[in-house]
C-alpha cells in the first residue's frame, strides 16, 4: 500500500513529531527556519507578495516610458539613481536602464512571484493538508527550498550595485547579447548575478518538487486512492514531475552561459564576431534557445497547472457540484504536461531553426489546444445546474477561466507558424503571456488565497475588500492588457524603448497611453489585497473549521492547525467532489465522513446500508 | 450584422500589406481570428448564461452529476478536428514561405548584416553575382570580417569590384523576387519588414534565407525585432520599393560610385570594368 497515516507512522516519527510539537522550540525554529509546511507556505506567500510589488514597480516604469517617451517619471523622477536616468535629476530613464527594467520585470514575476506562489506556496500548504497527513515527507529539504528564494532574489537585485547594472538581456537571456559582455574574466556583472540567482531558484524548485512527488506517493491518508485526490493535488503532483524533469536542463544551460560570462568559454559564441570582447569562437547561439525553452516552455505549465487545479476545487465548492469529468480533468492535466515537453520550438519559429522543425513544433503545439479546451468545457460543465455562490474566491476563479479562454485563443495565433511570422516579438505575444500569467495564474492565486486564508491564519479575509479588489483588478487588467493585442497587430515590437522612432507606430500612441493608465490603476489596486491580508490577520472574523462547507481533507483540520495538522485520525471514504448527493440532507459530503453510496447513471446516491462498497465514481 | 461584426474587427489595425504572401498570412490570421471570436462568444455566452441561471438560491441544490463520456469524447474530438485543420492549413503556407527548398528563383539577391545598432546591405552589383565574401566563400572569407568590412569581402576577386554596400537603407524593385541572406556581426537581431509581413532572426555565424516579393512602390521601414541592447529601439532602416527602371538606374549609380571608390587599387583596369557594367545593365 502506498498510503500512510498518522497512526501508522513509526513510533520514532511519533516521538520526533511530539517533540517538535512542544513549545520548547526556539522562536527562529518556529517562524524563520521552520520545517512546518504551513509556515513555509506563508513564507512563500509573503516573499512572493514582496517581489510582486518590486516586479510591478519595474513594470510601471516600462509603461511610463512607452506612453510618454522621453518625459520625466512623475513624482519620484527627481530622486531616481543617477545610473537610471539620462542626467542626474532629469527623471528621464535611459535606453540601457529600460532594457534592465524589462529584464528584471520578467525575471522577477516569473521566478520570484508566479512560480513560488503557484508551486511553492500552494504546493506546501495544500498537499499535506489535502491528502490528510501531518507534514511533507522531507521537511528539512522543504525548509531549504524556501530559504534559497530570498537570497536568490537579493542576488538578482544586487545587480544594481555592479558597474553594468541589472541584467539587461531580457528574461530569456539569449546569447550572444547575454554572453558578450566585453568584461574581464571573473567579473561580477548583473548578468552573472542573474544567472546565479535563477540557478538557485531552480534548485529550490527541484527540492520542493522532489518533496511533493514523494509526499503524494507515500503519505496519503488511509483509504485515499490516487483518484480520490482533489485536482489541486493532482495538478501540483504533475507540476512537480515537470519541475524535476525540466529544471536540471535549464540549470545546464545557465551553467554554460555562466561560464561564457565568467570564464570566457564560448558555448554560445560563434567565431569572427565584431566586438570589443576577444573571447569567442566555435559556439552556437541557437543552442541556448533550445536548452532554455526545453525548460521554459514546461515552466509556463508549471505556472498555470497548479492554478487550474485550485480553480477546479474552488469552482466545485462554490457551485455545490462535483467536477464535471474529474478523470478527464486529470488526464487533461497529464496531457498538457506531456505535450509541454515537445512544443518548445514554437518559441523559435523565426529564430533561424530549420523551418522543417517549425512544422513539427507547430503541429504538436496546436494539439495542446485540445486538453486545454477539454478543461474549459469541463469547468463550464461544472457550473451547469450548480447553485453558484459568488464569493471572492469564486469570482477570481471565474476570472481565471474567462481570461484563460482569451489567453488560450490568442495562443492559437502564434501556434500557427505562418501567422507567428508577423506577430512574433510584437506586443501580441506580450498580451498573450499576460492573459495567461496574470489573467490566468494570478487570478488563480488570488482565488487560492481567498479560499485557504481561513485555514492558514484561522481568520476570514474581508469579503467586501476582496470584492473591491477583484472588481478593480478585473477591469484594470483588461484595460491594461487587451489593447496590447492591438499594439501587436499594428506591429509594435516588444522591448523597444521609444515607439515614436517608427512612422508605422505613430498611430498607436493613444493605445499606449490607455494601457499605461490601466497599468497604474492595476498596480494600485493590488494594495487592497495586501491591506486585506495584513488587516485580517488581526481583525478578521474568526474562521470556523469548514467555512465553505467543502469536502476536501484540509477542512477536517482545526481552525488554525498547528504542527502536525490534524487533531483526529483521517480515513478517506470517497472522492473529493461529492456535493449535493441525493439522499443526504446537507449538500456536501466530506471525504472523511463514513457512509455508503452507490452510483446510478453518473450520480452518487447515499445509501443507508453501511455494508455496501464505498466509493463514488 | 456586418455593422455589429465590424465592432469586433481588429484586422484594420494591421499596417497595409505590400507583399505577395502577406495577403495569405493576413487571411490565415483572419480565419483564426473569426474562429476565435466565435469560440469566445460561445464560451462566454454559456458562462454568462450559467452564472445567471444557476446563481445561488437558498431553496435549490446543486446537481450531483459526475460527467458523461460521450460528452467528453465529443468535446475532445471536435476541437481536435478543428485545430488539426488549422495546423495542416497553416503548414501549407509555412512551407511555401519559409522552407529553403521552396526559395523562389531570385530576381535580386542582397546580403544583409545586422550590427548593434544598424543594418548593412551588400548588393552584387551589375553582374548580379557576388565576389568572394563571407557568404559565397564562408570558409575563407569569414575571417576577413571586421567593422569596416562586415561582409568579409575579398577585394582581390574581380567579381567583388562592382559589389556595393548601403547602410540603414536599401532599395528593391517592385514585383520581383528579392532573396536576402542575412547574418549578424555581433548579437542576434531580427529582420522585420512590417508591411511586407517578413520577420527572420539573423544569427552571427550563419546565414538565414529571407525572401519576399513586394507589389507596391514606396518608402517603408525596417525594424529590429529581437532585443539587441540599449539601442535596440533605434535599429531602424528605411527601404524603398522602386519601379524596375528606377531601380536599375540606382544600381548603375551605386556601382559607378563603388568602382570609383575602389579605383586606386591596381588589380583590375577600372575603365574596362565600367564598360562591362554599362553593357550589363542595359
Amino acid at each position: 500500500m502506498s498510503t500512510a497515516t498518522i497512526e501508522t507512522a513509526t513510533p520514532v516519527a511519533h516521538e520526533e513529531h511530539a517533540h517538535e510539537h512542544h513549545h520548547d522550540l526556539p522562536w527562529y525554529r518556529k517562524y524563520v527556519f521552520s520545517t512546518d509546511h504551513k509556515v513555509i507556505a506563508k513564507q512563500f506567500m509573503l516573499s512572493s507578495l514582496f517581489f510582486l510589488f518590486i516586479g510591478g514597480a519595474f513594470a510601471l516604469f516600462i509603461r511610463w516610458q512607452l506612453a510618454y517617451p522621453g518625459k520625466p517619471v512623475p513624482v519620484i523622477g527627481s530622486i531616481l539613481p543617477a545610473t537610471w536616468v539620462t542626467e542626474p535629476g532629469s527623471g528621464i530613464i535611459t535606453p540601457e536602464f529600460y532594457t534592465q527594467l524589462l529584464t528584471m520585470h520578467g525575471s522577477i514575476m516569473i521566478f520570484f512571484v508566479i512560480i513560488p506562489f503557484a508551486a511553492g506556496m500552494f504546493g506546501n500548504f495544500c498537499i499535506p493538508l489535502m491528502i490528510g497527513t501531518d507534514d511533507m515527507a522531507l521537511p528539512r529539504l522543504n525548509m531549504w527550498s524556501f530559504w534559497l528564494v530570498p537570497p536568490a532574489g537579493l542576488i538578482m537585485l544586487a545587480g544594481f550595485f555592479t558597474d553594468t547594472g541589472y541584467a539587461a538581456a531580457g528574461w530569456t537571456s539569449y546569447p550572444p547579447l547575454s554572453a558578450m559582455t566585453g568584461l574581464e574574466k571573473f567579473t561580477i556583472s548583473g548578468q552573472t548575478l542573474w544567472l546565479i540567482s535563477v540557478f538557485l531558484v531552480g534548485f529550490s524548485s527541484i527540492m520542493g518538487a522532489v518533496n511533493y512527488v514523494t509526499t503524494v506517493l507515500n503519505k496519503r491518508a488511509k483509504g485515499m486512492k490516487l483518484f480520490d485526490m482533489p485536482l489541486t493535488v493532482w495538478a501540483l503532483f504533475i507540476t512537480a514531475i515537470l519541475v524535476t524533469l525540466g529544471t536540471p536542463v535549464l540549470a545546464a544551460g545557465l551553467a554554460m552561459l555562466f561560464m561564457d560570462n565568467f570564464l570566457h568559454t564560448s558555448f554560445f559564441l560563434p567565431d569572427n564576431l565584431v566586438t570589443s570582447s576577444k573571447y569567442f569562437g566555435g559556439g552556437q547561439p541557437i543552442l541556448f534557445q533550445h536548452v532554455f525553452w526545453f525548460y521554459s516552455h514546461p515552466a509556463v505549465y508549471i505556472m498555470i497547472l497548479p492554478l487550474m487545479g485550485i480553480v477546479s476545487d474552488v469552482m466545485a465548492t462554490f457551485s455545490r457540484k462535483p467536477i464535471y469529468g474529474y478523470k478527464a480533468m486529470v488526464f487533461a492535466i497529464a496531457g498538457i504536461a506531456f505535450l509541454g515537453f515537445i512544443v518548445w520550438g514554437h518559441h523559435m519559429f523565426q529564430s533561424g531553426m530549420n523551418p522543417l522543425l517549425g512544422t513539427t513544433f507547430m503541429l504538436s503545439t496546436i494539439v495542446i489546444a485540445v486538453p486545454s479546451s477539454i478543461k474549459v468545457f469541463n469547468w463550464l460543465g461544472t457550473l451547469w445546474r450548480g447553485n453558484i455562490k459568488f464569493s471572492t474566491a469564486m469570482l477570481n476563479a471565474l476570472a481565471f477561466v474567462s481570461m484563460f479562454i482569451i489567453g488560450g485563443l490568442s495562443g492559437v495565433f502564434m501556434a500557427s507558424a505562418p501567422v507567428d511570422i508577423y506577430i512574433h516579438d510584437t506586443y501580441f505575444i506580450v498580451a498573450h503571456i499576460h492573459y495567461v500569467l496574470f489573467g490566468g495564474s494570478l487570478f488563480g492565486i488570488f482565488a487560492g488565497i481567498y479560499y485557504w486564508y481561513p485555514k492558514m491564519y484561522g481568520k476570514m479575509l474581508n469579503e467586501r475588500w476582496g470584492r473591491l479588489h477583484f472588481v478593480l483588478t478585473f477591469i484594470t487588467f483588461n484595460v491594461t492588457f487587451f489593447p496590447m493585442h492591438v499594439l501587436g497587430l499594428g506591429g509594435h515590437m516588444r522591448r523597444i524603448y521609444d515607439p515614436n522612432v517608427y512612422d508605422f507606430l505613430k498611430g498607436l500612441s493613444d493605445v499606449n497611453e490607455v494601457i499605461t493608465i490601466g497599468a497604474i490603476g492595476l498596480g494600485f489596486a493590488q494594495l487592497i489585497l495586501v491591506f486585506n491580508v495584513l488587516y485580517s490577520l488581526k481583525n478578521g472574523k474568526r474562521a470556523p473549521r469548514n467555512p465553505w462547507r467543502a469536502n476536501t481533507l484540509e477542512w477536517a483540520a482545526p481552525e488554525h492547525p498547528g504542527h502536525g495538522n490534524f487533531d483526529r485520525d483521517i480515513t478517506v471514504y470517497r472522492g473529493p467532489y461529492e456535493y449535493s448527493v441525493e439522499g443526504r440532507k446537507s449538500d456536501y459530503w466530506p471525504q472523511w465522513e463514513p457512509g455508503a453510496s452507490k452510483t446510478v447513471h453518473h450520480h452518487t446516491v447515499a445509501v443507508e446500508d453501511d455494508s455496501r462498497s464505498f466509493g463514488s465514481h | 450584422m456586418d455593422r455589429i461584426l465590424s465592432y469586433f474587427d481588429m484586422l484594420p489595425w494591421f499596417p497595409e500589406n505590400t507583399s505577395t504572401f502577406g495577403g495569405e498570412l493576413d487571411s490565415l490570421f483572419a480565419i483564426i481570428y473569426w474562429i476565435s471570436v466565435g469560440i469566445f462568444f460561445l464560451t462566454f455566452g454559456i458562462l454568462g448564461y450559467f452564472l445567471v441561471k444557476y446563481r445561488y438560491r437558498h431553496d435549490r441544490r446543486g446537481y450531483n452529476y459526475h460527467g458523461n463520456n460521450v460528452v467528453e469524447l465529443t468535446w475532445t474530438v471536435l476541437p481536435t478536428i478543428l485545430f488539426a485543420w488549422i495546423g495542416l492549413y497553416s503548414d501549407d503556407i509555412w512551407e511555401r514561405t519559409k522552407y529553403s527548398s521552396r526559395l523562389p528563383q531570385a530576381d535580386v539577391q542582397v546580403l544583409v548584416m545586422g550590427k548593434t545598432f544598424g543594418w548593412q546591405f551588400l548588393y552584387p552589383g551589375a553582374d548580379g553575382e557576388f565576389g568572394r565574401n563571407a557568404y559565397t566563400d564562408r570558409d575563407n572569407c569569414r575571417k576577413l570580417i571586421t567593422g569596416l568590412n562586415p561582409f568579409g569581402i575579398d577585394s582581390t576577386d574581380p567579381r567583388s569590384m562592382d559589389d556595393f554596400t548601403t547602410e540603414n537603407q536599401f532599395k528593391v524593385p517592385v514585383n520581383a523576387n528579392v532573396v536576402m541572406h542575412g547574418s549578424s556581426q555581433d548579437v542576434l537581431h531580427s529582420f522585420f519588414l512590417p508591411h511586407a509581413r517578413v520577420k527572420q532572426d539573423v544569427v552571427p555565424g550563419t546565414w538565414m534565407n529571407i525572401w519576399y516579393n513586394i507589389f507596391k512602390t514606396g518608402k517603408f521601414e525596417l525594424a529590429c525585432a529581437e532585443l539587441c541592447g540599449g539601442g535596440h529601439y533605434s535599429m531602424r532602416a528605411e527601404y524603398e520599393v522602386l519601379s524596375k527602371s528606377s531601380y536599375d538606374a540606382w544600381v548603375d549609380k551605386k556601382v559607378a560610385e563603388a568602382i570609383a571608390a575602389r579605383s586606386p587599387q591596381p588589380t583590375v583596369a577600372p575603365s574596362a570594368d565600367t564598360a562591362t557594367v554599362a553593357s550589363l545593365t542595359k
